[in-house]
């Protein structure tokens, strides 16, 4: 980009403004290279070593087959984990699978987020405490949530038959054994966990919306909904953006609460990428081929991270250079 | 020193934060403990747990050192050994099973050789010592050995008017089929795990195969012989006949609602489970178990050329790492001592692997000498597949029996992947 940047007038006296410049002025000069060091130089070396260096030996070592056994790899294959990943039925479900849990987390959780938000926004009794409520799933731990709803959906005696059972329908459902609809419940049991941790940040969205707007809206004659449309909904974008970045990353390294759950069963019906990784890996010793598969969701994320920030976020990051990739949602 | 950041302080303060928060992270989840010795075994319900770990406070005393004893879940154990293993940061005193997983173990240096260090090994019996021998070197040490067959409750059976345990594949078509008749759950299956599903598979083909052709095919890694398709066509028979408890498939087998548990509630008339069955289904319901249990051999297949003495099993034994202190191994052998020992048998119904068995459970359960009477008259064992074989094809095996149960893998198609894997591991 060589794109020059537009020369800046100060509105006061007409001329080029110089204290607006792209490097604004300091009082105490630049800062010096120890500071900067003290700074960089202790993140920086904890990035290294626990982010960079795992990821580029991971790259290293999908080249070979490995058991992970005793010294290093020595049994170079070239590309052939790889190629044997883009044959690997599981591998190709799980990607499946994971487009499916985006799909229904855009289509269903989101929405439901964003309106109970809207909804807690308002001014009535109890709102603290429906807010806390709505909250406490996201604060279980992702195994406890998981333990907990293998008792819920326990097919003898659990929660889900009994209740089922009470109000006299004798439904029989597999919940967790019928690979028909196990990505339902699944994606049930992570709408539950995590509605309420999307539902604050759009609630800490709408707060920073000001009433300001809304009174001159009001003034100018818009409704309710006219003022929903033009007001809210266009400044609220920037909150679901970072939303749905989160839901997909989350989405890729979702592990934990399958595995306790399901395991990833019955036959694959629930395995998520990171579950395949891991029983490759640790199950079954391949640490090649697991190093390859973790490449690949590294490289799925990086892509979406890079074009997600370019194409959409790309006014929301304006002016920041960090980004908030990486982190679970 | 105007900069503020430059005072002594502040650098010191920014250095210790550096320095703590890589300690924090170097720390993480390993093996490593401060103990003198670390022993991992998966007797994590009472009875054995606390007795072991009485065993282990006892060690502790009398040799004035620390052990950090850690019980742990069976499957949670493997997922835990994958990677103590990988680090190459093994607990001292470790369970195994033996076999291909041990072998891999010890190929890559991490597991001590015990030939001639134990001095209590001569009270084991040799033939207990052979899945923990590769190369003639001994690499753990058992304490518990036995076969796996169907535990029944008999009650159940007589209700479905079944007199004789069945003794052949057709008997045993007809016995589920009565007690299903009879609005009885014929099957206890914990789907999810896996490996109680390749119990099914392994005992087909070493009736149909024989043990000789088991062997071979794992020699040669070439399981295309007809017999261990036959094995898959019939087990997709028994499934199709839906014969296990309902929700089967993401049943697991030790937990509150677990396989075990529903034997031991008399909710399911049988399962196919090794010789500590009975223990774990008292353990794992809570109750005293079905009143009258019985066992019996995996039933004959007519054609097969594999007897009905032939049984599939394996123990339970101790490996020691490579680089633990030599009070691990006197620490197996005050595990061996009569006096422990023999509680460890009664207590939590252990098949003892002595010598002379009556010298340490002079009165054994019920259940118990039932396991030891089928290995008295054993005449060929196989290790459990998932052990014998390298992890890698082991996991295989698991994984395509579930999908054959589960209608999502074709008998041709199971063989197919057992030899793929077969063939990358060489």
């Amino acid at each position: 980009m060589t794109l020059k940047e537009p020369l800046r007038v100060s509105p006061v006296t007409g001329r080029p403004d110089r204290s607006a410049g792209s490097r604004p002025r300091r009082r105490s000069g630049r800062p010096g290279a120890g500071t900067l060091s003290t700074f960089i130089v202790p993140g920086l070396m904890l990035f290294l070593l626990f982010v960079i260096l795992p990821v580029l030996f991971a790259a290293y070592v999908s080249f070979f087959r490995w058991n992970g056994l005793g010294g290093v790899p020595t049994e170079f294959v070239g590309l052939e984990n790889f190629q044997n990943l883009l044959k690997d039925e599981v591998f190709l479900g799980d990607l499946w699978r994971l487009g499916l849990i985006v799909v229904l987390s855009l289509l269903v959780q989101l929405p439901i987020s964003f309106g109970l938000a809207m909804l807690l926004h308002q001014r009535f009794p109890g709102r603290t405490a429906f807010r806390l409520l709505f909250f406490v799933p996201y604060v279980l731990t992702e195994a406890v949530t998981a333990v907990l709803f293998r008792l819920v959906f326990s097919p003898r005696r659990g929660f889900a038959d009994s209740l089922l059972g009470s109000l006299g329908i004798d439904a029989q459902i597999g919940w967790l054994s019928d690979r028909n609809i196990i990505m339902f419940v699944v994606f049930g049991i992570l709408t539950w966990k995590f509605f309420g941790f999307h539902m604050i940040l759009f609630l800490a969205g709408r707060q920073n919306i000001p009433e300001e707007l809304y009174e001159a809206a009001a003034i100018d004659g818009a409704t309710r909904g006219q003022a929903f449309r033009s007001i809210t909904l266009p400044l609220m974008g920037p909150t679901a953006r970072m939303i749905v970045f989160l839901s997909v990353i989350g989405a890729v390294q979702l592990f934990d609460l399958v595995y306790v759950l399901t395991g990833g069963g019955p036959f694959h019906a629930s395995e998520t990428l990171a579950i395949t990784m891991y029983e490759q890996g640790f199950q079954r010793n391949q640490i090649g081929y697991a190093s390859a598969l973790s490449i690949a969701m590294f490289l799925i994320s990086l892509v979406f991270a890079l074009f997600y920030q370019r194409f959409v976020l790309n006014r929301d990051l304006q002016g920041s250079i960090t980004t908030s990739g990486g982190t679970r949602s | 020193m105007r900069n503020p950041l430059f005072r002594p302080r502040a650098v010191v303060a920014a250095g210790t934060a550096a320095v703590l928060a890589l300690g924090a992270a170097a720390c993480g989840d390993s093996g490593e403990s401060s103990a003198d010795l670390t022993w991992w075994h998966i007797s994590n319900q009472d009875p054995l747990m606390s007795l072991f770990q009485e065993f282990a406070d006892d060690f502790e005393s009398a040799n004035d050192l620390t052990m950090d004893v850690q019980p742990i879940e069976n499957q949670a154990f493997k997922d835990r050994m994958g990677t103590a293993a990988q680090s190459g940061d093994m607990p001292d005193i470790f369970h195994t099973w033996g076999g291909g997983v041990l072998a891999e173990q010890v190929e890559a240096g991490l597991v001590k050789d015990l030939t001639g260090q134990l001095d209590c090994i001569d009270q084991i019996n040799p033939i207990a010592l052979e899945p923990y021998t590769i190369d003639g070197k001994l690499y753990g040490m058992p304490f518990d050995a036995g076969v796996v067959g169907f535990w029944y409750n008999m009650d159940l059976f007589a209700q479905a008017g079944i007199e004789q345990p069945p003794a052949t594949w057709d008997e045993f078509l007809a016995a589920v089929e009565a007690l299903k008749a009879a609005d009885i759950t014929p099957i206890a299956l914990a789907g999810a795990d896996k490996w109680p599903g390749h119990f099914y598979w392994t005992y087909l083909s070493m009736r149909l195969a024989g043990l000789d052709g088991l062997e071979a095919a794992a020699d040669a890694g070439d399981f295309s012989d007809p017999a261990f398709v036959q094995a898959g066509e019939m087990l997709a028979e028994l499934a199709a006949m839906e014969p296990f408890q309902e929700g089967f498939e993401s049943t697991v087998y030790a937990e509150a609602d677990g396989q075990a548990a529903i034997m031991g509630e008399g909710l399911a008339a049988m399962e196919l489970m090794g010789q500590w069955a009975p223990q774990a289904q008292r353990d794992n319901s809570g109750t005293e178990g079905p009143e009258n249990l019985g066992f019996f051999p995996f039933p004959s297949v007519e054609g097969g050329v594999g007897t009905t003495t032939e049984f599939l099993g394996g123990g339970n034994g101790y490996a020691v790492a490579a680089d633990a202190p030599d009070s691990a191994l006197d620490f197996l052998c005050d595990f061996m001592a009569p006096e422990n020992y023999s509680r460890a048998v009664a207590e939590g119904n252990l098949t003892p692997v002595a010598a002379d068995p009556a010298s340490v459970a002079p009165e054994m359960s019920e259940d118990t000498q039932k396991v030891v009477d089928a290995l008295a008259g054993a005449t060929g064992t196989q290790l459990y597949l998932d052990q014998a074989y390298p992890p890698a094809i082991g996991g295989v095996i698991n994984d395509a029996t579930e999908g054959l149960l589960l209608g999502q893998v074709t008998p041709e198609d199971f063989v197919a992947m057992v030899n793929e894997a077969w063939a990358a591991e060489q």
